[in-house]
């Protein structure tokens, strides 16, 4: 049987898309954002020579030079996991504490509310750096220079105020009926918020804690200057191993794709979350 | 199931007081509206009822156990909440099953008592749906599921049909009322919809800025209201409302508005003691369906009147009159008025049924004499 072809479709509304600016735009973007990472990629495939050579070139022979340097000379996996564990570590404790003082914030009306959520913000206000030499004085005093705790301490109280943020609003978005509805039907308060808030809050804590294991995992200033052979984290080590008398590109390469990898399958494993994350109390239904 | 008993219940937000010294006694399996404009207390009473509120003062006992301050938990209270309160991330099966999986009851007792009351409510095929993808009427099924599905003691239901349209809901009007008094629990449903409490009440509390102004059948809050405003609030076109004068005129106490005389029933008025009020303000109430009109004024239709706007709604004519500065609005069959003109500016006859005027006292809004056709003791002889 032969298909009907007319159509219902106004000729002024077009089934096609035909606005192939936006692809012009979107090519554009994407050639910024990707070409330095490439070379930086294609470089710490190089060996000495040609990464430092006057003409860089697009075809050359891979080598792992820089990665057997940085991994078996200098073993950098030891700083590699140090940072894992720090950014793991403070994301948990401060999305952790951080929900609970949001929560705090978007749902019970008290004192001095709206200045405790300003005073927050204020944190984010100061350059950090600011509180560099106070807080090298406070760690030696409290004996956490160059460990693990320090770092974790301090990257915790770091993102505390960008996660109390961003949840705070999140939770203003879901309707206090479901905790009130959980509670007549017989729960506790917590089982309540663990069993009906937390479900509905997944995708924007999983897009908070994305945000701030990615702020953790680059920080590089104070690991620079609290952190010196133990606990040293990706970040200072790059730069100590690849930043001498001169730059050796190669491993600094090397080093941009070790320090990279992690957080880009990371995010490519967890964007739908991200994305739903990032669109809740957008999207209305 | 049980009974409800409440005591000068007060509540306080600040300086303001949302609720004000509310009683209510409700029997077991009492099906008890609480009406009133939004923003006069009677969903701030519910939440107390249920725990989620706790009072300034006062004391709730259900099934005379002191639950005043307990937590909602330990109150075995059912409630529906105005968007319905449903788990997004659940299914309506997990929706309906929440309450029993905080029991803990065994898996095959809650598929057996969710699937129970899952045909109850006609909701059998949407179960492993998700809220979302379920229309307003089958949310407010699952909802009123979710309340039933437990064995609680009381049933508190915060306006959960106010998002529903019109058709839907007077199809769930008779199916919630029928559904009331097959299962017997006490049930307390707040709404500022006259015909929702009209229609499904047993009782009928109706209430403005936080106090309670009457708590009686439909059929007294409509025919003996305590108050003009529940006499206003109540009945759909509402009660005409005039300034009048009491005064006597040719040996008759009548009604004097601007415009003209409304006569009174001289037995009523005596039993009322008007003969004491007059010369005194008050304030006339006839309800639309209490006046008849005509073309020509004759002995019994003085109030001569001209046609403001005629508004046919069917069965029924809504003949909104204009004489002077006084709008009156009168409703009578769409057959009794076939004759009649429904010209714009045209001139009317309308006469007050004596038998069903009011009397409010423009001070305290409180009613000083109810119509003589709404009196019960009558009404027997």
């Amino acid at each position: 049987m032969k298909k009907l072809t007319y159509s219902m479709e106004s000729p002024a509304a077009p089934l096609v898309q035909r606005n192939w600016w936006v692809y012009v735009v979107l090519i554009l973007v994407c050639l910024v954002n990707f070409v330095p990472y490439l070379w930086v990629v294609m470089t710490g495939f190089m060996d000495g020579a040609s990464a430092s050579s006057a003409t860089p070139a697009w075809f050359f022979t891979p080598s792992l030079e820089a990665f057997h340097y940085l991994i078996v000379e200098k073993g950098i996996m030891k700083n590699f996991f140090n940072s894992v564990i720090v950014s793991l570590a403070s994301t948990f404790f401060s999305v952790t504490i951080g929900m609970f003082c949001a929560y705090a914030l978007a749902r019970y009306d008290f004192t001095g509310r709206d200045d405790v959520s300003f005073w927050v913000l204020t944190n984010r206000m100061m350059p950090p750096v600011a509180v560099l030499i106070p807080i090298f004085v406070t760690f030696q005093t409290a004996g956490l220079l160059d460990t693990l705790a320090g770092l974790i301490i301090l990257y915790t109280a770091m993102q505390l105020p960008f996660v109390v943020w961003m949840l705070t609003g999140y939770f203003r978005d879901i309707p206090r009926r479901y905790e009130e509805s959980a509670m007549v039907d017989g729960d506790t308060w917590f089982s309540a918020f663990r069993k009906v808030t937390l479900p509905l809050m997944m995708p924007s804590i999983t897009a908070t804690s994305i945000f701030v294991m990615i702020l953790s995992w680059n920080e590089f200033a104070f690991a620079t200057f609290l952190t010196s052979t133990q606990a040293k984290t990706m970040p200072p080590a790059i730069m100590a191993y690849s930043i001498g008398a001169d730059i050796r590109w190669n491993v600094l390469g090397a080093a941009v794709v070790l320090i990279t990898a992690p957080l880009i399958l990371f995010v490519l494993l967890l964007q739908r979350q991200l994305i739903s994350g990032l669109s809740q109390g957008v999207v209305r239904k | 199931m049980a009974d409800i008993e409440i005591n000068s219940l007060i509540k306080q937000f600040g300086a303001f007081k949302a609720v004000d010294d509310v009683n209510i006694t409700v029997n077991d399996g009492e099906f008890v509206f609480l009406l009133g404009p939004s923003g006069c207390g009677k969903t701030t009473t519910l939440r107390m009822i249920a725990g989620l509120e706790m009072p300034s003062s006062g004391r709730i006992a259900i099934g005379g156990r002191n639950v005043t301050f307990l937590r909602p938990r330990y109150r075995n209270v059912g409630m529906v909440f105005q968007d319905y309160g449903l788990y997004r991330h659940l299914t309506v099966f997990g929706n309906i099953a929440y309450p029993l999986e905080v029991r803990s009851l065994g898996r095959a007792e809650i598929t057996s008592k969710v699937e129970a009351v899952a045909r109850t409510m006609q909701i059998t095929e949407v179960l492993q749906r998700k809220p979302d993808q379920l229309s307003a009427g089958q949310l407010q099924r699952v909802a009123i599921a979710r309340m039933l599905v437990r064995d609680a003691d009381v049933f508190l239901m915060d306006e959960p049909m106010s998002h529903l349209d019109a058709q839907l809901r007077g199809q769930m009007r008779a199916e919630l009322r029928h559904i009331q008094k097959t299962v017997g629990v006490t049930t307390i449903f707040v709404t500022h919809d006259q015909l929702e409490a009209m229609t499904m009440a047993d009782r009928i509390i109706v209430m403005k800025d936080g106090e309670m102004l009457q708590f009686a059948t439909p059929r007294e809050i409509f025919e003996r209201p305590a108050t003009e405003f529940v006499a206003t609030f109540v009945g759909e076109p509402q009660m005409n409302i005039l300034d009048a004068r009491i005064i006597r005129l040719e040996g008759r106490i009548v009604a004097m508005t601007e415009h003209f005389a409304i006569p009174l029933d001289a037995d009523w008025a005596e039993r009322n003691g008007l003969a004491s009020r007059i010369d005194t303000p008050v304030r006339v109430g006839v309800r639309p369906e209490h006046i008849a009109i005509r073309e020509k004024p004759d002995a019994d239709h003085r109030i001569v009147a001209e046609l403001y706007s005629f508004e046919p709604t069917g069965a029924e004519n809504l003949y909104v009159l204009r004489c002077g500065s006084v709008m009156v609005t009168t409703r009578s069959s769409t057959t009794e008025t076939a004759h009649l003109s429904k010209e714009e500016g045209s001139s009317l006859a309308a006469r007050f049924d004596p038998n069903w005027i009011y009397l409010f006292d423009p001070a305290t809004g409180r009613t000083i004499a109810q119509a003589a056709g709404s009196d019960v003791s009558r009404e027997e002889i």
